[in-house]
């Protein structure tokens, strides 16, 4: 072997670092909380034909977006009308190639070296308004794609360098919070020319063609080691049943059905049979679903490994048209995140007990998503607070659940601060804290839930959400018991309470209060098998209540 | 004369200079070096004095740089702590921000907090973020709070509560009241830590502060009562991880400043040579046994920072410290950095280190992994004579058989291998340089590199070289570069406060009441160290964003008696279009924190011109033996004993300088000059 292969281990380790410099350089530049505080957002580096060489991820539900994206890109852009050098796409379609819902919008620039397309650029982050019927553009009853916002369907927001104009006045124009919003194209551009600069440079050091061979290696050495992963996981047929609790308009449940086939070639998850998309937005595309499956391949085989295209090569999506978890237009999609939980949380489920030592018992399931808008007390601007929460882990066959912890499809995603909160929205957090609503018992504890509760200062605002996960509880893994339910209430001023769980625009008025409920973990393990120093320890730190230790942990019971 | 010591993980140093009272020029540096004493730092201090007889009685000025507070909070031996919170918010230390950057890792495990629940308690108080009190202090449970905590063996308690970055009333008066009851327990309020909001950062900030305040005093006054034992009689300085020293009163009050006191010194050392030489745009890279460490000086000047992280890794998300320090980047990749080949047969340098004990394959001790020291040996770029300080032969069986694993694996000689793990080493370092400068919108070419610790003469030229880098630097006693650096640094205090407003015209006068409430607070800190209101000299930045941003960046003020509107908003939209590739011009700019920096300039010594002897470049050689250079091939090079160079003299490369802490690499195509202080600076051969 010649030391080329060095060379080649050097060009694809800098080809990581760059995904690294365009992710740092849209979390501190962005002006949507959600981007630079949940981190809902990825950027990826593709070769000139789409194939995905490295990305940077603050969440998993693009895993498989960034690839897929600028497939859909190249599909768009052919000999008719080729992509030149300095262009840039904007791209948000939910059905097709890399779409999720309106609000995450994509950003592609071919990078070009003497003239030939040798690589893309790409990223795609959440924006927190795009227009449509509601503030945030998320509504849990809308019924068309048309209300949940504004659609950019693979257009040139630059040509040849130039900006266009009328696109972004268009934008200006359809969106509540247009300052931000821009901010946020911008950084998107921004950090995809940053990228593309890097790899020029690369390029210019080691030539095109150790380039070129390096970007093959790396897709074939993640190809290979994802394979190697597979085939020590047994062989078999295995189905299981999901489901979504609720359309937005309470009907349902609607089934998710599962089949997972594992040889030493393939994974292959097969939805055939789900439910057909819904009438309400709680929909998957098929981008989403290809996420899922991904992302459930890639932690039972090559968790920490870096991503590409070869990853992925021996994991495979069958799915017909038009289910729950492949809509297609004019489905709404804009709580889509609620459904790719509900998949992967059913792959999980189904591979769990295939390989118990990978995977832990259930978690809350939810984004647990509320929108809450309205006008501030002392600034009087019109505010948007968008946030996820988070909420308690299953216990795995290693340690209990954990605490406080978003859910499996974020990452890197960091919670709102009540400091910060305070100052942006005009609200006054009084509780952040875990609960103790029980559930959760196992040799290994399930991870405890959390309640936010916090009084509304505005003269008046509304509410949105969807919190799945409230009338099916957090499962248990080899026999623990399973965990406690996502919901959120209202309490008025005069003390009665509302529970909601996929609700949209409840009016709230000055001096209510939002309490938000995530689950308990599910538990691993017979709880008979605790040992009872770890229940004490629990009982002291209130992580449990006494009657729940009484009559779940019969060693408790008998000392 | 004034002397400086510094605890590092294997050894303790200790430098001491003698100057001419007159024209301050150094005229004597001693080294004496002695082994760490972990659990009892001190003793290891103690014993560098021993080993060279000092006479404290002489010294005037006594500095240190110490690692008891990180090595408290890596090895979890700090006091027992608890920590009083507002009412609900008790978790927030544990929710933490709820990251988890190992993403498809569903087993993934969170770090457990530094405060068990049941040591973690609440008060009845509210205050909003703009300051007004909603809820006043209610103080009735505090003593049967406090009684379970001493019941529980608790020797620190932490106290964090709302918006207290803006008005740190309750704290005050819960701390007082707590003090004043109970004076043999510690306690640290979370404004005299940080005036920063976010209250998750400000409270774990707080509790490192709490959990390693019991140690560091004991430490502290262990370490002052034996110095004034052997004679000394003035200040003891400790260095902080700002790059500056303070007073150890200082110190014991928020000891969290000291997270990174060694690196620090080392980052400040390369400013005071800078600035002799006339460099004031530098890159410093400090490479020891386990890490490498780097940072960017512009204008003399190293970026500060209170966004610290320790234990932040790829797949944990570590805990925040919000105290001003260096901007360092560090990465697992030092001298005994491990060289092995992942599950796809790809080669990764570190970061498992051989660390000092069994060390590289090389030092013969029972090592059995090929490490980047190990591959210098094989390429020949150490002198076998002088390997360890020459206290050791390195031992070429070890090395072969530590080497074979890896031949067979990538079917590969020895030597390949060995090139291979420099090679792949250098990318990791040059990969951590980038994110220095260019990530933050610098050009290398318009930087110096300065190279420290003692692998970095051995790979700086390369890393110059891929970055387009023009002269690398390898000062004079760059081992020992950290202990110097103490010597040569003023009294330094930073004050941040978070206080959110608009930048414009109308608020000058508000912003000029912050800036003078915090100097107030500098002047009267200063005060208790006997320093007067002139003595001290001020700077001031803002971290400013637009509208609607979450992160801010900083800009330094040069004159605060003369602020213009249009001026600041010019410079933030420039720097905000070098870092970021874009300004918004037309957005509204909006104050995030306001940043004084307060310094005391002290009485230092000056660095001598070292005067040359006439001597001849042959002088100086030691052998001359064959090289490999990876890319450049294998050369005849000249081994020089740098000691015996001086300045004037300019050599050509191929060739390695050797001194008992490091060798300098100069491949072929470059040179090297002995500078009038004696450094070597290398450049490319045009």
């Amino acid at each position: 072997m010649s030391l080329n292969k060095f060379t080649s281990d050097i060009i694809q380790d800098s080809l990581i670092s760059i995904g690294e410099a365009m992710f740092e350089t849209i979390q501190r530049t962005s002006m949507s909380p959600i981007i630079y505080e949940a981190l809902d957002y990825a950027v990826g580096i593709t070769d000139g034909e789409g194939r995905l060489l490295a990305q940077g991820n603050g969440v998993i539900t693009f895993l498989a977006a960034m690839s897929l994206v600028v497939e859909e890109t190249l599909e768009r852009f052919g000999e008719d009308n080729p992509l030149k050098e300095g262009d840039v796409i904007i791209a948000n379609t939910p059905y097709v190639g890399g779409g999720t819902h309106l609000s995450d919008i994509a950003i592609i620039t071919p990078v070009f070296y003497k003239g030939e397309r040798v690589a893309f650029t790409v990223n795609k982050a959440h924006w927190t308004d795009i227009g449509g019927t509601n503030p945030g553009s998320v509504s849990t009853v809308s019924t068309e794609i048309y209300q949940e916002g504004l659609h950019f369907p693979f257009i040139k927001i630059k040509e040849e360098g130039k900006l266009n104009h009328a696109v972004i006045k268009m934008l200006e124009g359809n969106v509540r919070l247009p300052k931000s919003t821009l901010g946020d194209l911008f950084s998107g551009i921004a950090a995809n020319d940053v990228g593309a600069g890097r790899i020029i440079k690369l390029i210019e050091k080691y030539g095109l063609d150790a380039y070129t061979q390096a970007a093959e290696e790396f897709m074939e050495y993640g190809e290979r080691i994802s394979l190697k992963e597979l085939q020590k996981i047994p062989n078999g047929v295995y189905e299981n049943t999901g489901c979504i609790e609720n359309d937005g308009f309470g009907n349902g449940p609607f089934p998710l059905k599962l089949k997972i086939i594992i040889s030493n070639e393939n994974m292959i998850c097969d939805f055939t049979g789900s439910h057909e998309q819904l009438k309400g937005p709680l929909n998957l595309s098929r981008t989403g679903l290809e996420t899922a499956v991904r992302a459930a391949f890639k932690s039972i085989t090559t968790p920490t490994l870096p991503a590409n295209n070869g990853s992925f090569k021996h994991v495979k999506l069958i799915c017909p048209d038009n289910t729950v978890v492949s809509a297609n237009s004019p489905a709404p999609i804009s709580v889509y995140y609620e459904v790719f939980l509900a998949a992967i949380d059913l792959l999980l489920k189904t591979l769990g007990p295939i390989v118990p030592e990978k995977l832990p018992a259930g978690h809350f399931r939810s984004v647990c998503v509320t929108y809450i808008s309205g006008i501030h007390p002392v600034t009087n601007e019109f505010y948007v607070q968008a946030e996820a929460l988070s909420g308690g882990w299953g216990a795995c066959a290693f340690h209990d659940g954990n605490r406080g912890q978003f859910s499996y499809a974020h990452g890197e995603s960091h919670n709102i601060p009540a400091e910060t909160r305070e100052r942006k929205y005009g609200v006054i957090v009084e509780e952040y804290s875990f609960h103790n609503e029980g559930g959760g018992y196992g040799e290994f504890q399930g991870g405890n839930g959390q309640y936010l509760t916090f009084k509304i200062l505005s003269e008046e605002a509304f509410l949105t959400g969807a919190f799945l996960g409230y009338s099916i509880p957090t499962w248990g893994l080899n026999e623990g018991k399973e965990g406690s339910y996502n919901y959120f209430t209202v309490i008025r001023t005069d003390g009665t309470e509302e529970t909601y769980n996929v609700v949209t625009n409840v009016k709230l008025n000055k001096g209510d209060r939002v309490k938000l409920v995530t689950a308990t973990g599910g538990g691993y393990g017979n709880p008979e098998n605790r040992p009872l120093e770890k229940i004490l320890s629990d009982l002291k730190n209130g992580f449990i209540t006494k009657e729940q230790a009484l009559e779940n942990y019969p060693k408790i019971a008998k000392a | 004369m004034r002397v400086a010591t510094d605890i590092g993980g294997t050894f303790t140093d200790l430098v001491f200079f003698e100057y001419d009272k007159k024209n301050k020029e150094v005229t004597n540096v001693k080294v004496s070096k002695s082994s760490t004493t972990p659990g009892e730092y001190e003793k290891g201090i103690l014993n560098t004095i021993k080993k060279i007889d000092l006479d404290l009685n002489t010294i005037e000025f006594f500095a240190h740089g110490t690692t008891v507070v990180i090595n408290a909070i890596t090895e979890r031996k700090g006091a027992k702590t608890a920590l009083i919170t507002t009412e609900g918010f008790r978790d927030v230390l544990e929710i933490a921000r709820g990251t988890r950057p190992d993403l498809y890792n569903f087993n993934f495990k969170k770090e457990a907090p530094f405060v068990a629940r049941y040591l973690r308690h609440e008060v009845k108080e509210r205050i909003n973020y703009l300051g007004e009190i909603i809820t006043p202090l209610d103080t009735r449970n505090v003593d049967e709070m406090v009684k379970y905590f001493i019941s529980e063996n608790v020797e620190s308690i932490a106290i964090c509560l709302l918006h207290a970055y803006k008005n740190p009333i309750h704290e005050k008066q819960l701390g007082e009241l707590i003090k004043q009851n109970y004076p043999n327990i510690e306690v640290i309020t979370s404004h005299e830590v940080s005036r920063e909001w976010r209250e998750y950062e400000r409270t774990s900030s707080t509790v490192l502060s709490a959990y390693v305040k019991p140690i560091a005093t004991k430490y502290l006054n262990n370490l002052t009562d034996n110095l004034r034992k052997l004679g000394y009689k003035n200040n003891l300085y400790i260095m902080q991880s700002n790059g500056g020293i303070t007073t150890v009163e200082d110190v014991k009050a928020n000891p969290i400043t000291l997270i990174e006191s060694g690196p620090a010194s080392g980052m400040l050392g390369a400013v005071v040579l800078g600035r002799t030489i006339g460099k004031e745009n530098l890159i410093v890279l400090d490479i020891g046994g386990t890490t490498a460490k780097c940072t960017l000086i512009e204008n003399g000047t190293p970026k500060i920072v209170t966004t610290y992280n320790i234990e932040k890794t790829k797949t944990q998300a570590g805990f925040p410290i919000l105290t001003p320090v260096i901007d360092i980047v560090e990465i697992g990749n030092g001298g005994g950095s491990i060289a092995w080949l992942d599950d796809g047969g790809k080669m990764r340098v570190g970061p498992k280190s051989a660390g000092a004990n069994p060390g590289p394959s090389s030092y013969g001790k029972g090592g059995i992994n090929f490490t980047t020291t190990d591959a210098n040996v094989v390429c020949n770029r150490i002198h076998k004579d002088y390997f360890l300080g020459g206290e050791l032969i390195p031992d070429f069986k070890s090395i072969e058989k530590a080497a074979r694993p890896l031949c067979k694996e990538l079917d590969m000689t020895i030597e390949e291998v060995a090139r291979g793990v420099i090679r792949v080493a250098n990318s990791n370092m040059v990969n951590a340089l980038k994110s220095v400068s260019v990530n933050k919108g610098y050009d290398p070419r318009d930087f110096t590199l300065v190279v420290i610790g003692g692998g970095g003469p051995m790979h700086g030229a390369y890393l110059a070289e891929e970055l387009q880098i023009p002269e690398v630097i390898i000062p004079l006693n760059a081992g020992v570069f950290s202990a110097f650096g103490m010597l040569m640094s003023d009294l330094r205090r930073d004050y941040i406060r978070t206080d959110v407003m608009d930048l414009n015209a109308d608020n000058f006068s508000t912003l000029k009441n912050v800036f003078q409430e915090m100097k107030d607070e500098a002047v009267e800190a200063y005060r208790r160290d006997l320093y007067e209101k002139e003595d001290v000299a001020f700077e001031y930045y803002l971290d400013l964003r637009y509208d609607g941003q979450e992160h801010s960046v900083k800009l330094k003020l040069t004159d605060l008696s003369n602020l213009q509107m249009d001026f600041i908003e010019k410079a933030f939209n420039d720097l905000h279009k070098k870092r970021y590739a874009f300004s918004l011009t037309d957005t509204k700019i909006e104050i995030v924190n306001y940043h004084l920096v307060a310094e005391v300039i002290v009485n230092k010594p000056v660095i001598a011109k070292v005067i040359a002897k006439g001597k001849n470049v042959e002088d100086a050689l030691i052998s001359i033996e064959n090289v490999d250079f990876d890319v450049y091939g294998i050369h005849k090079s000249n081994f020089y004993d740098r000691e015996k160079l001086e300045p004037e003299m300019t050599i050509q490369g191929p060739a390695i300088v050797v001194e008992p802490s490091t060798s300098t690499v100069v491949p072929p195509k470059h040179q090297f000059i002995i500078d009038e202080y004696a450094n070597i600076i290398i450049s490319k051969i045009k």
